[in-house]
Protein backbone atom coordinates (compact mmCIF):
# COMPACT_ATOMS: atom_id res chain seq x y z
CA UNK A 1 0.00 0.00 0.00
CA UNK A 2 1.45 2.98 -0.92
CA UNK A 3 1.63 5.95 1.84
CA UNK A 4 -0.42 9.40 1.25
CA UNK A 5 1.31 12.49 1.63
CA UNK A 6 -1.64 14.49 0.77
CA UNK A 7 -5.57 13.62 2.15
CA UNK A 8 -8.18 15.69 2.43
CA UNK A 9 -11.66 15.19 3.95
CA UNK A 10 -14.62 17.27 2.28
CA UNK A 11 -12.89 20.30 2.34
CA UNK A 12 -14.63 23.89 2.20
CA UNK A 13 -13.73 27.36 1.71
CA UNK A 14 -16.21 29.71 0.83
CA UNK A 15 -15.71 33.74 0.37
CA UNK A 16 -17.77 36.02 1.20
CA UNK A 17 -18.06 39.79 -0.86
CA UNK A 18 -20.46 41.86 -2.05
CA UNK A 19 -21.36 40.24 -4.78
CA UNK A 20 -22.51 37.21 -2.57
CA UNK A 21 -21.15 34.00 -1.71
CA UNK A 22 -18.63 32.36 -3.51
CA UNK A 23 -18.26 28.95 -3.47
CA UNK A 24 -14.43 28.91 -3.56
CA UNK A 25 -13.62 25.23 -2.49
CA UNK A 26 -16.75 23.38 -2.00
CA UNK A 27 -15.97 19.96 -0.61
CA UNK A 28 -12.75 18.51 -1.95
CA UNK A 29 -11.62 15.12 -1.22
CA UNK A 30 -7.97 14.49 -2.49
CA UNK A 31 -5.32 11.39 -2.04
CA UNK A 32 -2.12 12.32 -3.33
CA UNK A 33 0.31 9.46 -3.10
CA UNK A 34 4.17 9.72 -1.57
CA UNK A 35 6.30 10.17 -4.90
CA UNK A 36 3.93 10.66 -7.41
CA UNK A 37 3.26 13.89 -9.54
CA UNK A 38 -0.13 14.82 -8.77
CA UNK A 39 -1.63 17.44 -11.24
CA UNK A 40 -4.42 19.69 -10.51
CA UNK A 41 -6.36 20.90 -13.72
CA UNK A 42 -9.01 23.12 -14.17
CA UNK A 43 -10.03 26.96 -15.58
CA UNK A 44 -9.99 30.14 -13.82
CA UNK A 45 -11.73 30.82 -10.87
CA UNK A 46 -11.96 26.63 -10.02
CA UNK A 47 -10.44 26.91 -6.74
CA UNK A 48 -7.14 25.60 -7.42
CA UNK A 49 -5.08 28.12 -5.54
CA UNK A 50 -7.42 28.06 -2.41
CA UNK A 51 -7.41 24.82 -2.48
CA UNK A 52 -3.52 24.78 -2.09
CA UNK A 53 -3.91 27.64 0.35
CA UNK A 54 -5.23 25.60 2.52
CA UNK A 55 -2.91 22.76 2.42
CA UNK A 56 -0.28 24.68 2.68
CA UNK A 57 -1.28 26.49 5.98
CA UNK A 58 -2.01 30.15 4.44
CA UNK A 59 -5.62 29.67 4.72
CA UNK A 60 -8.16 28.04 7.33
CA UNK A 61 -10.44 25.68 5.83
CA UNK A 62 -14.03 26.96 6.59
CA UNK A 63 -14.86 22.99 7.45
CA UNK A 64 -12.80 19.78 6.54
CA UNK A 65 -9.95 18.32 7.16
CA UNK A 66 -6.37 18.22 5.64
CA UNK A 67 -3.25 16.40 6.60
CA UNK A 68 0.27 16.89 4.49
CA UNK A 69 3.27 15.36 5.50
CA UNK A 70 1.67 13.32 7.81
CA UNK A 71 0.61 16.52 10.34
CA UNK A 72 -3.11 17.84 10.27
CA UNK A 73 -2.95 21.56 8.48
CA UNK A 74 -4.97 23.42 11.58
CA UNK A 75 -3.75 21.25 14.44
CA UNK A 76 0.42 21.33 13.83
CA UNK A 77 0.65 23.88 10.61
CA UNK A 78 4.45 24.67 12.19
CA UNK A 79 5.15 20.74 11.30
CA UNK A 80 3.40 21.19 7.72
CA UNK A 81 5.24 24.07 7.09
CA UNK A 82 8.91 22.42 8.12
CA UNK A 83 8.35 19.43 5.55
CA UNK A 84 6.81 21.44 2.43
CA UNK A 85 7.62 24.07 -0.20
CA UNK A 86 5.51 26.09 -2.00
CA UNK A 87 5.92 28.33 -4.94
CA UNK A 88 2.79 30.65 -5.43
CA UNK A 89 1.04 31.40 -8.69
CA UNK A 90 2.57 35.63 -7.93
CA UNK A 91 5.93 34.12 -7.30
CA UNK A 92 7.60 35.05 -3.84
CA UNK A 93 11.36 36.57 -4.83
CA UNK A 94 12.23 39.45 -3.34
CA UNK A 95 12.29 41.83 -5.91
CA UNK A 96 15.40 44.28 -4.54
CA UNK A 97 17.28 40.99 -3.20
CA UNK A 98 19.86 39.31 -5.81
CA UNK A 99 19.07 35.95 -6.47
CA UNK A 100 21.76 34.17 -4.53
CA UNK A 101 20.81 36.27 -1.25
CA UNK A 102 17.42 35.45 -1.73
CA UNK A 103 18.18 31.40 -1.92
CA UNK A 104 20.49 32.04 1.56
CA UNK A 105 17.68 33.67 3.53
CA UNK A 106 15.29 30.63 2.38
CA UNK A 107 17.28 28.05 3.59
CA UNK A 108 18.08 30.28 6.57
CA UNK A 109 14.45 30.81 7.18
CA UNK A 110 14.45 27.10 7.37
CA UNK A 111 17.33 26.59 9.52
CA UNK A 112 20.34 25.92 7.83
CA UNK A 113 23.66 27.19 8.67
CA UNK A 114 25.18 30.28 6.67
CA UNK A 115 27.58 27.35 5.11
CA UNK A 116 24.80 24.89 4.08
CA UNK A 117 22.66 27.61 2.89
CA UNK A 118 25.06 28.92 0.56
CA UNK A 119 26.33 25.43 -0.83
CA UNK A 120 22.80 24.09 -1.26
CA UNK A 121 22.14 27.77 -3.31
CA UNK A 122 25.27 27.27 -5.23
CA UNK A 123 23.64 23.98 -5.99
CA UNK A 124 20.36 25.16 -7.21
CA UNK A 125 21.76 27.95 -9.02
CA UNK A 126 23.66 25.36 -11.00
CA UNK A 127 20.88 22.73 -11.20
CA UNK A 128 18.08 25.61 -12.42
CA UNK A 129 20.66 26.80 -14.69
CA UNK A 130 20.68 30.59 -12.87
CA UNK A 131 24.06 31.37 -13.59
CA UNK A 132 23.83 33.83 -15.32
CA UNK A 133 21.74 36.40 -13.48
CA UNK A 134 21.71 35.15 -9.71
CA UNK A 135 24.15 37.65 -8.39
CA UNK A 136 22.07 40.51 -10.07
CA UNK A 137 18.83 42.22 -8.00
CA UNK A 138 15.74 40.63 -8.76
CA UNK A 139 14.06 43.50 -10.10
CA UNK A 140 15.96 43.20 -13.60
CA UNK A 141 15.05 39.58 -13.90
CA UNK A 142 12.99 38.55 -17.06
CA UNK A 143 9.74 36.54 -16.39
CA UNK A 144 11.23 33.24 -17.31
CA UNK A 145 14.42 34.19 -14.92
CA UNK A 146 12.19 34.86 -12.20
CA UNK A 147 9.90 31.82 -11.89
CA UNK A 148 13.13 29.77 -12.53
CA UNK A 149 14.37 31.05 -9.17
CA UNK A 150 11.12 30.58 -7.59
CA UNK A 151 11.20 27.22 -8.13
CA UNK A 152 14.68 27.24 -6.70
CA UNK A 153 13.29 28.70 -3.28
CA UNK A 154 10.38 26.23 -2.88
CA UNK A 155 12.99 23.75 -2.90
CA UNK A 156 15.82 25.49 -1.26
CA UNK A 157 15.73 23.02 1.60
CA UNK A 158 14.37 20.19 0.20
CA UNK A 159 10.72 19.50 0.96
CA UNK A 160 8.78 16.35 1.25
CA UNK A 161 5.94 17.63 -0.65
CA UNK A 162 6.13 20.56 -3.19
CA UNK A 163 3.11 22.56 -4.16
CA UNK A 164 3.49 24.73 -7.60
CA UNK A 165 0.69 26.79 -8.58
CA UNK A 166 1.04 27.27 -12.12
CA UNK A 167 4.85 26.79 -12.80
CA UNK A 168 5.05 27.56 -15.97
CA UNK A 169 2.70 30.17 -17.04
CA UNK A 170 4.42 32.76 -18.39
CA UNK A 171 7.54 30.73 -19.62
CA UNK A 172 8.56 29.91 -23.24
CA UNK A 173 8.08 26.75 -24.49
CA UNK A 174 12.23 25.94 -24.00
CA UNK A 175 12.05 26.91 -20.29
CA UNK A 176 8.64 25.07 -19.69
CA UNK A 177 10.38 21.83 -21.21
CA UNK A 178 13.24 22.71 -18.94
CA UNK A 179 11.41 23.26 -15.93
CA UNK A 180 9.23 19.81 -16.83
CA UNK A 181 12.62 17.96 -16.95
CA UNK A 182 13.28 19.77 -13.50
CA UNK A 183 9.90 18.63 -11.67
CA UNK A 184 10.84 15.10 -13.35
CA UNK A 185 14.17 15.06 -11.60
CA UNK A 186 13.03 16.31 -8.38
CA UNK A 187 10.26 12.93 -8.68
CA UNK A 188 13.28 11.00 -8.98
CA UNK A 189 14.39 11.97 -5.42
CA UNK A 190 11.42 10.67 -4.08
CA UNK A 191 10.01 14.13 -3.67
CA UNK A 192 6.34 14.12 -4.08
CA UNK A 193 4.82 17.38 -6.52
CA UNK A 194 1.63 18.78 -6.29
CA UNK A 195 1.23 20.99 -8.99
CA UNK A 196 -1.97 23.31 -10.36
CA UNK A 197 -2.04 24.20 -14.02
CA UNK A 198 -4.32 24.84 -16.43
CA UNK A 199 -2.60 23.77 -19.68
CA UNK A 200 -3.96 20.14 -21.09
CA UNK A 201 -0.89 19.48 -22.10
CA UNK A 202 1.37 19.77 -19.43
CA UNK A 203 -1.84 18.31 -17.27
CA UNK A 204 -1.04 15.26 -19.04
CA UNK A 205 2.78 14.60 -19.57
CA UNK A 206 3.62 15.69 -15.93
CA UNK A 207 0.92 14.34 -14.26
CA UNK A 208 1.27 10.44 -12.80
CA UNK A 209 -2.28 11.33 -11.28
CA UNK A 210 -4.78 14.12 -12.16
CA UNK A 211 -8.12 15.70 -10.40
CA UNK A 212 -9.54 17.99 -12.75
CA UNK A 213 -11.50 20.60 -10.75
CA UNK A 214 -14.47 22.86 -11.76
CA UNK A 215 -16.29 25.61 -10.01
CA UNK A 216 -15.26 24.58 -6.29
CA UNK A 217 -15.63 20.15 -7.20
CA UNK A 218 -13.47 17.22 -8.13
CA UNK A 219 -15.15 16.97 -11.51
CA UNK A 220 -13.02 13.50 -12.51
CA UNK A 221 -9.85 12.04 -11.09
CA UNK A 222 -7.60 9.22 -12.51
CA UNK A 223 -4.41 8.58 -14.46
CA UNK A 224 -4.33 10.76 -17.47
CA UNK A 225 -5.01 7.33 -19.48
CA UNK A 226 -7.62 6.42 -17.51
CA UNK A 227 -9.64 9.75 -17.18
CA UNK A 228 -9.06 10.03 -21.23
CA UNK A 229 -10.06 6.28 -21.90
CA UNK A 230 -13.45 6.36 -19.09
CA UNK A 231 -14.90 8.78 -21.25
CA UNK A 232 -14.33 9.59 -25.09
CA UNK A 233 -12.88 7.22 -27.93
CA UNK A 234 -10.46 8.13 -30.77
CA UNK A 235 -12.22 10.17 -33.44
CA UNK A 236 -11.13 9.81 -37.18
CA UNK A 237 -12.47 12.19 -39.88
CA UNK A 238 -12.20 11.57 -43.62
CA UNK A 239 -13.19 13.76 -46.24
CA UNK A 240 -14.28 11.89 -49.42
CA UNK A 241 -13.12 12.91 -52.86
CA UNK A 242 -16.77 13.05 -54.32
CA UNK A 243 -19.37 13.88 -51.12
CA UNK A 244 -21.68 11.77 -53.24
CA UNK A 245 -20.21 8.68 -51.61
CA UNK A 246 -20.59 9.72 -48.47
CA UNK A 247 -23.54 7.44 -47.53
CA UNK A 248 -21.79 4.57 -49.20
CA UNK A 249 -18.90 4.93 -47.02
CA UNK A 250 -20.70 5.21 -43.82
CA UNK A 251 -22.63 2.16 -44.68
CA UNK A 252 -19.28 0.25 -45.37
CA UNK A 253 -17.32 2.17 -42.33
CA UNK A 254 -20.53 0.99 -39.74
CA UNK A 255 -20.07 -2.61 -41.29
CA UNK A 256 -16.35 -2.57 -39.24
CA UNK A 257 -16.44 -3.90 -35.92
CA UNK A 258 -13.65 -1.53 -34.62
CA UNK A 259 -15.90 1.44 -35.26
CA UNK A 260 -18.40 2.62 -32.81
CA UNK A 261 -20.58 5.01 -34.51
CA UNK A 262 -20.31 7.35 -37.75
CA UNK A 263 -22.08 10.80 -37.89
CA UNK A 264 -21.82 13.03 -41.32
CA UNK A 265 -20.82 16.81 -40.23
CA UNK A 266 -20.99 18.94 -43.08
CA UNK A 267 -18.73 17.48 -45.98
CA UNK A 268 -16.79 15.09 -43.65
CA UNK A 269 -17.60 11.81 -41.67
CA UNK A 270 -16.61 11.10 -38.29
CA UNK A 271 -16.01 8.38 -36.89
CA UNK A 272 -15.55 6.85 -33.19
CA UNK A 273 -13.33 4.31 -32.42
CA UNK A 274 -11.67 2.82 -29.42
CA UNK A 275 -8.44 2.62 -30.41
CA UNK A 276 -7.15 4.90 -32.88
CA UNK A 277 -4.03 3.91 -34.42
CA UNK A 278 -5.29 0.33 -34.67
CA UNK A 279 -8.41 1.34 -36.40
CA UNK A 280 -6.91 3.82 -39.04
CA UNK A 281 -5.24 1.56 -41.59
CA UNK A 282 -8.57 -1.13 -40.94
CA UNK A 283 -10.69 2.06 -42.05
CA UNK A 284 -8.26 3.30 -45.35
CA UNK A 285 -8.38 -0.46 -46.71
CA UNK A 286 -11.90 -0.54 -46.00
CA UNK A 287 -12.86 2.53 -48.64
CA UNK A 288 -10.24 1.55 -51.16
CA UNK A 289 -11.53 -2.07 -51.28
CA UNK A 290 -15.27 -0.39 -52.07
CA UNK A 291 -13.21 1.74 -54.57
CA UNK A 292 -13.75 5.10 -52.80
CA UNK A 293 -11.01 7.86 -52.67
CA UNK A 294 -10.35 9.71 -49.75
CA UNK A 295 -8.86 13.03 -50.33
CA UNK A 296 -8.13 14.19 -46.42
CA UNK A 297 -8.08 11.44 -43.16
CA UNK A 298 -7.05 12.64 -39.79
CA UNK A 299 -6.85 11.39 -36.72
CA UNK A 300 -7.16 13.13 -33.12
CA UNK A 301 -6.67 10.89 -30.17
CA UNK A 302 -9.25 11.37 -26.72
CA UNK A 303 -7.57 14.74 -25.04
CA UNK A 304 -8.10 15.68 -21.76
CA UNK A 305 -10.19 18.62 -22.96
CA UNK A 306 -12.90 16.05 -24.04
CA UNK A 307 -12.63 14.55 -20.24
CA UNK A 308 -13.16 18.41 -19.26
CA UNK A 309 -16.08 18.30 -21.72
CA UNK A 310 -18.17 15.74 -20.78
CA UNK A 311 -17.93 16.07 -17.38
CA UNK A 312 -18.59 19.96 -17.67
CA UNK A 313 -20.09 20.60 -20.98
CA UNK A 314 -17.84 23.33 -21.56
CA UNK A 315 -14.30 23.01 -23.19
CA UNK A 316 -11.18 23.67 -21.15
CA UNK A 317 -10.08 25.52 -24.08
CA UNK A 318 -12.97 28.07 -24.12
CA UNK A 319 -12.90 28.74 -20.81
CA UNK A 320 -9.54 29.33 -21.51
CA UNK A 321 -10.09 31.68 -24.58
CA UNK A 322 -12.53 33.17 -22.35
CA UNK A 323 -9.30 34.11 -20.18
CA UNK A 324 -10.68 36.33 -17.43
CA UNK A 325 -11.94 34.85 -14.11
CA UNK A 326 -15.98 33.77 -14.08
CA UNK B 1 15.79 31.46 19.98
CA UNK B 2 14.65 30.97 16.56
CA UNK B 3 12.53 33.93 16.79
CA UNK B 4 15.74 36.33 17.19
CA UNK B 5 17.49 34.62 14.38
CA UNK B 6 14.39 35.08 12.46
CA UNK B 7 14.22 38.78 13.19
CA UNK B 8 17.80 38.98 12.28
CA UNK B 9 17.03 37.76 9.19
CA UNK B 10 14.10 39.45 8.07
CA UNK B 11 15.84 42.85 9.12
CA UNK B 12 18.91 42.35 7.59
CA UNK B 13 16.97 41.66 4.29
CA UNK B 14 15.41 45.02 4.65
CA UNK B 15 18.18 46.76 5.86
CA UNK B 16 19.99 45.57 2.63
CA UNK B 17 16.83 46.90 0.40
CA UNK B 18 17.79 50.73 2.26
CA UNK B 19 21.74 50.24 1.67
CA UNK B 20 21.23 49.40 -2.15
CA UNK B 21 18.68 52.32 -2.59
CA UNK B 22 20.01 55.18 0.56
CA UNK B 23 18.57 57.82 -1.73
CA UNK B 24 15.35 56.96 0.33
CA UNK B 25 17.06 58.68 3.55
CA UNK B 26 18.05 61.81 1.91
CA UNK B 27 14.37 62.53 0.48
CA UNK B 28 12.96 62.04 4.05
CA UNK B 29 15.79 64.30 4.80
CA UNK B 30 13.98 67.40 2.57
CA UNK B 31 10.74 68.21 4.18
CA UNK B 32 11.92 68.79 7.77
CA UNK B 33 15.11 70.64 6.36
CA UNK B 34 12.41 73.47 4.47
CA UNK B 35 10.48 73.77 7.59
CA UNK B 36 13.51 74.50 9.42
CA UNK B 37 14.93 76.83 6.95
CA UNK B 38 11.41 78.09 5.73
CA UNK B 39 8.94 78.10 8.64
CA UNK B 40 11.57 78.39 11.47
CA UNK B 41 12.08 81.83 10.86
CA UNK B 42 8.15 82.87 11.27
CA UNK B 43 8.01 81.42 15.05
CA UNK B 44 10.66 84.17 16.29
CA UNK B 45 7.95 86.56 16.21
CA UNK B 46 4.67 84.58 16.93
CA UNK B 47 6.16 82.98 20.60
CA UNK B 48 7.98 85.61 22.10
CA UNK B 49 8.23 84.77 25.24
CA UNK B 50 10.80 81.52 24.40
CA UNK B 51 14.37 82.23 24.35
CA UNK B 52 14.69 79.18 22.17
CA UNK B 53 12.38 79.11 18.85
CA UNK B 54 14.50 76.18 18.00
CA UNK B 55 13.72 73.90 20.94
CA UNK B 56 10.33 74.50 20.83
CA UNK B 57 10.08 73.65 17.19
CA UNK B 58 12.45 71.15 16.60
CA UNK B 59 11.06 68.32 18.84
CA UNK B 60 7.53 68.85 16.90
CA UNK B 61 9.55 68.38 13.58
CA UNK B 62 11.27 65.19 15.01
CA UNK B 63 8.20 63.67 16.12
CA UNK B 64 6.42 64.45 12.07
CA UNK B 65 9.72 62.75 10.96
CA UNK B 66 8.76 59.56 13.34
CA UNK B 67 5.62 59.43 12.52
CA UNK B 68 5.09 59.98 8.82
CA UNK B 69 8.39 57.67 8.50
CA UNK B 70 6.21 54.66 10.11
CA UNK B 71 2.79 56.00 8.57
CA UNK B 72 3.29 55.31 4.80
CA UNK B 73 5.40 52.11 4.79
CA UNK B 74 2.02 50.51 3.82
CA UNK B 75 2.71 50.86 -0.14
CA UNK B 76 5.88 48.70 0.24
CA UNK B 77 4.17 46.11 2.17
CA UNK B 78 1.23 46.10 -0.34
CA UNK B 79 4.51 45.88 -3.16
CA UNK B 80 5.31 42.61 -1.43
CA UNK B 81 2.14 40.81 -0.69
CA UNK B 82 1.47 41.35 -4.51
CA UNK B 83 5.12 40.04 -5.44
CA UNK B 84 3.79 37.29 -3.17
CA UNK B 85 6.60 37.88 -0.96
CA UNK B 86 4.54 37.97 2.10
CA UNK B 87 3.34 34.19 1.32
CA UNK B 88 6.39 32.70 0.88
CA UNK B 89 7.50 33.44 3.62
CA UNK B 90 4.39 32.65 5.55
CA UNK B 91 4.53 29.50 4.33
CA UNK B 92 8.00 28.68 6.45
CA UNK B 93 8.32 28.40 9.81
CA UNK B 94 10.00 32.05 10.11
CA UNK B 95 8.08 33.50 13.26
CA UNK B 96 4.94 35.41 12.52
CA UNK B 97 6.34 38.56 14.90
CA UNK B 98 9.83 38.05 12.97
CA UNK B 99 7.88 38.95 10.04
CA UNK B 100 6.66 42.13 11.64
CA UNK B 101 9.63 43.23 13.72
CA UNK B 102 12.24 42.60 11.04
CA UNK B 103 10.31 45.25 9.00
CA UNK B 104 9.37 47.48 11.81
CA UNK B 105 13.11 47.58 13.36
CA UNK B 106 14.61 48.26 9.69
CA UNK B 107 12.23 51.25 9.81
CA UNK B 108 13.53 52.22 13.25
CA UNK B 109 17.28 52.06 12.36
CA UNK B 110 16.26 54.16 8.78
CA UNK B 111 14.50 57.18 10.86
CA UNK B 112 16.94 57.17 13.84
CA UNK B 113 19.22 57.82 11.44
CA UNK B 114 17.26 60.96 9.76
CA UNK B 115 16.49 61.62 13.11
CA UNK B 116 20.21 61.81 14.14
CA UNK B 117 21.01 63.80 10.51
CA UNK B 118 18.91 66.06 11.22
CA UNK B 119 19.53 66.84 14.92
CA UNK B 120 22.93 67.85 14.02
CA UNK B 121 21.83 70.19 10.91
CA UNK B 122 19.65 71.90 13.68
CA UNK B 123 22.65 72.63 16.06
CA UNK B 124 24.07 75.70 13.75
CA UNK B 125 20.67 77.01 13.53
CA UNK B 126 20.39 77.19 16.96
CA UNK B 127 18.94 74.44 18.79
CA UNK B 128 20.62 73.53 21.91
CA UNK B 129 19.28 70.45 23.51
CA UNK B 130 19.63 69.39 27.08
CA UNK B 131 21.44 66.39 26.59
CA UNK B 132 19.74 64.03 29.34
CA UNK B 133 16.62 65.63 28.68
CA UNK B 134 16.92 64.60 24.93
CA UNK B 135 18.09 60.38 25.35
CA UNK B 136 14.90 60.51 27.54
CA UNK B 137 12.80 61.49 24.43
CA UNK B 138 14.26 59.35 22.34
CA UNK B 139 12.53 55.97 23.58
CA UNK B 140 9.12 58.05 23.31
CA UNK B 141 10.10 58.61 18.99
CA UNK B 142 10.90 55.15 19.32
CA UNK B 143 7.94 53.74 20.51
CA UNK B 144 6.21 56.52 17.97
CA UNK B 145 7.85 54.22 15.27
CA UNK B 146 7.31 51.38 16.04
CA UNK B 147 3.43 51.97 16.68
CA UNK B 148 3.08 54.04 13.04
CA UNK B 149 5.09 51.23 11.33
CA UNK B 150 3.29 48.01 12.71
CA UNK B 151 -0.03 50.19 11.76
CA UNK B 152 1.06 50.59 8.84
CA UNK B 153 2.43 47.43 7.44
CA UNK B 154 -0.44 45.50 9.10
CA UNK B 155 -2.64 47.75 7.19
CA UNK B 156 -1.04 47.14 4.03
CA UNK B 157 -1.32 43.92 4.61
CA UNK B 158 -4.97 43.47 5.25
CA UNK B 159 -5.95 46.23 2.64
CA UNK B 160 -3.75 45.26 0.22
CA UNK B 161 -4.90 47.79 -2.56
CA UNK B 162 -3.35 51.32 -2.46
CA UNK B 163 -6.67 52.69 -3.40
CA UNK B 164 -7.93 51.62 0.10
CA UNK B 165 -4.76 52.22 1.46
CA UNK B 166 -4.03 56.00 0.66
CA UNK B 167 -7.90 57.23 2.33
CA UNK B 168 -6.75 55.83 5.42
CA UNK B 169 -3.33 57.14 6.28
CA UNK B 170 -3.96 60.39 4.74
CA UNK B 171 -6.71 60.59 6.86
CA UNK B 172 -4.85 59.77 9.74
CA UNK B 173 -1.92 61.47 8.65
CA UNK B 174 -3.35 65.54 8.45
CA UNK B 175 -5.61 65.61 11.70
CA UNK B 176 -2.34 63.91 13.68
CA UNK B 177 -0.16 66.39 12.65
CA UNK B 178 -2.50 69.27 13.01
CA UNK B 179 -3.53 68.56 16.51
CA UNK B 180 -0.11 67.30 17.84
CA UNK B 181 0.81 70.85 18.07
CA UNK B 182 3.79 70.30 15.82
CA UNK B 183 4.09 73.53 14.39
CA UNK B 184 2.30 76.08 17.04
CA UNK B 185 1.72 74.92 20.41
CA UNK B 186 -1.51 73.78 21.44
CA UNK B 187 -1.63 76.65 24.26
CA UNK B 188 -2.29 78.82 21.50
CA UNK B 189 -5.74 76.86 20.66
CA UNK B 190 -9.12 76.90 21.31
CA UNK B 191 -10.27 74.60 24.98
CA UNK B 192 -12.45 72.68 22.54
CA UNK B 193 -9.01 71.76 20.03
CA UNK B 194 -7.00 71.38 23.06
CA UNK B 195 -9.42 68.62 24.15
CA UNK B 196 -9.45 66.67 21.35
CA UNK B 197 -5.92 66.60 21.13
CA UNK B 198 -5.38 64.76 24.10
CA UNK B 199 -6.76 61.89 22.44
CA UNK B 200 -3.60 62.19 20.35
CA UNK B 201 -0.39 60.36 20.78
CA UNK B 202 1.77 62.75 18.91
CA UNK B 203 0.53 65.91 20.90
CA UNK B 204 1.84 64.13 24.19
CA UNK B 205 5.01 63.14 22.74
CA UNK B 206 5.57 66.76 21.13
CA UNK B 207 4.57 68.19 24.24
CA UNK B 208 6.88 65.80 26.43
CA UNK B 209 9.73 66.66 23.73
CA UNK B 210 9.94 70.32 24.02
CA UNK B 211 10.08 69.71 28.10
CA UNK B 212 12.79 66.95 27.15
CA UNK B 213 14.99 69.22 25.39
CA UNK B 214 14.63 72.28 27.63
CA UNK B 215 15.60 69.79 30.70
CA UNK B 216 12.29 69.88 32.70
CA UNK B 217 13.03 65.85 32.95
CA UNK B 218 10.76 65.40 35.77
CA UNK B 219 7.89 67.04 34.50
CA UNK B 220 4.45 65.16 35.03
CA UNK B 221 3.91 65.41 31.09
CA UNK B 222 6.76 63.18 30.40
CA UNK B 223 5.10 60.46 32.79
CA UNK B 224 2.14 61.49 30.54
CA UNK B 225 3.69 60.86 27.29
CA UNK B 226 4.98 57.47 28.33
CA UNK B 227 2.05 56.50 30.31
CA UNK B 228 -0.05 56.64 26.68
CA UNK B 229 2.60 55.29 24.41
CA UNK B 230 3.79 52.71 25.90
CA UNK B 231 0.33 50.39 26.33
CA UNK B 232 -0.20 52.28 22.89
CA UNK B 233 2.74 50.58 21.26
CA UNK B 234 2.15 47.20 23.24
CA UNK B 235 -1.74 47.17 21.72
CA UNK B 236 -0.59 48.61 18.55
CA UNK B 237 2.08 45.78 17.94
CA UNK B 238 -0.36 43.05 19.16
CA UNK B 239 -2.46 43.87 16.71
CA UNK B 240 -0.26 43.90 13.84
CA UNK B 241 1.10 40.54 14.72
CA UNK B 242 -2.09 38.74 14.98
CA UNK B 243 -2.42 40.57 11.51
CA UNK B 244 0.42 38.73 10.22
CA UNK B 245 -0.52 35.44 11.46
CA UNK B 246 -4.24 35.42 10.32
CA UNK B 247 -3.68 37.58 6.77
CA UNK B 248 -5.18 35.89 3.65
CA UNK B 249 -1.92 37.43 1.82
N1 LIG C 1 -9.68 36.24 -0.76
C1 LIG C 1 -10.72 36.05 -1.57
N2 LIG C 1 -11.87 36.73 -1.40
C2 LIG C 1 -12.93 36.55 -2.20
N3 LIG C 1 -12.96 35.67 -3.21
C3 LIG C 1 -11.86 34.94 -3.44
C4 LIG C 1 -10.68 35.08 -2.63
N4 LIG C 1 -9.74 34.23 -3.09
C5 LIG C 1 -10.30 33.58 -4.13
N5 LIG C 1 -11.58 34.00 -4.34
C6 LIG C 1 -12.50 33.49 -5.37
O1 LIG C 1 -12.54 32.09 -5.26
C7 LIG C 1 -12.62 31.50 -6.54
C8 LIG C 1 -11.50 30.49 -6.70
O2 LIG C 1 -10.28 31.19 -6.80
P1 LIG C 1 -8.88 30.47 -6.99
O3 LIG C 1 -7.84 31.53 -6.92
O4 LIG C 1 -8.79 29.35 -6.04
O5 LIG C 1 -8.98 29.93 -8.47
P2 LIG C 1 -7.89 29.19 -9.37
O6 LIG C 1 -8.44 27.87 -9.73
O7 LIG C 1 -6.57 29.22 -8.71
O8 LIG C 1 -7.87 30.10 -10.67
P3 LIG C 1 -6.66 30.59 -11.61
O9 LIG C 1 -6.44 29.55 -12.63
O10 LIG C 1 -7.21 31.84 -12.22
O11 LIG C 1 -5.47 30.84 -10.73
C9 LIG C 1 -12.59 32.63 -7.54
O12 LIG C 1 -13.90 32.90 -7.95
C10 LIG C 1 -12.01 33.77 -6.76
O13 LIG C 1 -12.49 35.00 -7.23
MG1 LIG D 1 -4.79 30.03 -9.10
Amino acid sequence: MTENVVSTVDLKKYFTSRKGVVKAVDGVNLSVAAGQVFGFLGPNGAGKTTTLRMLNTLLVPDSGQALVAGFDVLKDPGAVRCRIGYVGQSGGSDRPATGREDLVLQGRLYGMSKAEASSRAAELIDLLDLTDFADRIVYTYSGGQRRRLDVALGIMHRPQVLFLDEPTTGLDPQNRANLWKQIGKLKATGTTIFLTTHYLEEADILSDYLAIMDYGHIVAEGTPQQLKRQVSLDTIRVTLGDPAQNPAAAQVLEGLKVVKSSVLEQDCLRISVDNGEAALPQVMKALDGKDIAISNISLSTASLDDVFLEKTGRSLRDTEAEGGDR
Amino acid sequence: MKVLVDIRLMFVRKMKETLRNPIYILSSLLTPILYLALFAPLLKNLIPNTTNVLNVFVPGLLVIIAFLGGLFVGYNMIDEVRNGVVERFRVTPTSRFALLAGRVLRDMVNILVIVTVFVLISLPFGFRPDLGGFFVFVPLLCMMIITTSSFGNALGLILRDEDRLSPIVQGINLPVLLLSGMLLPMELAPTWLQVIAHFNPAYYVVEAGRLLVAGHITDIKVGEAYLFMVPLTILVVTWATRAFRNAIA
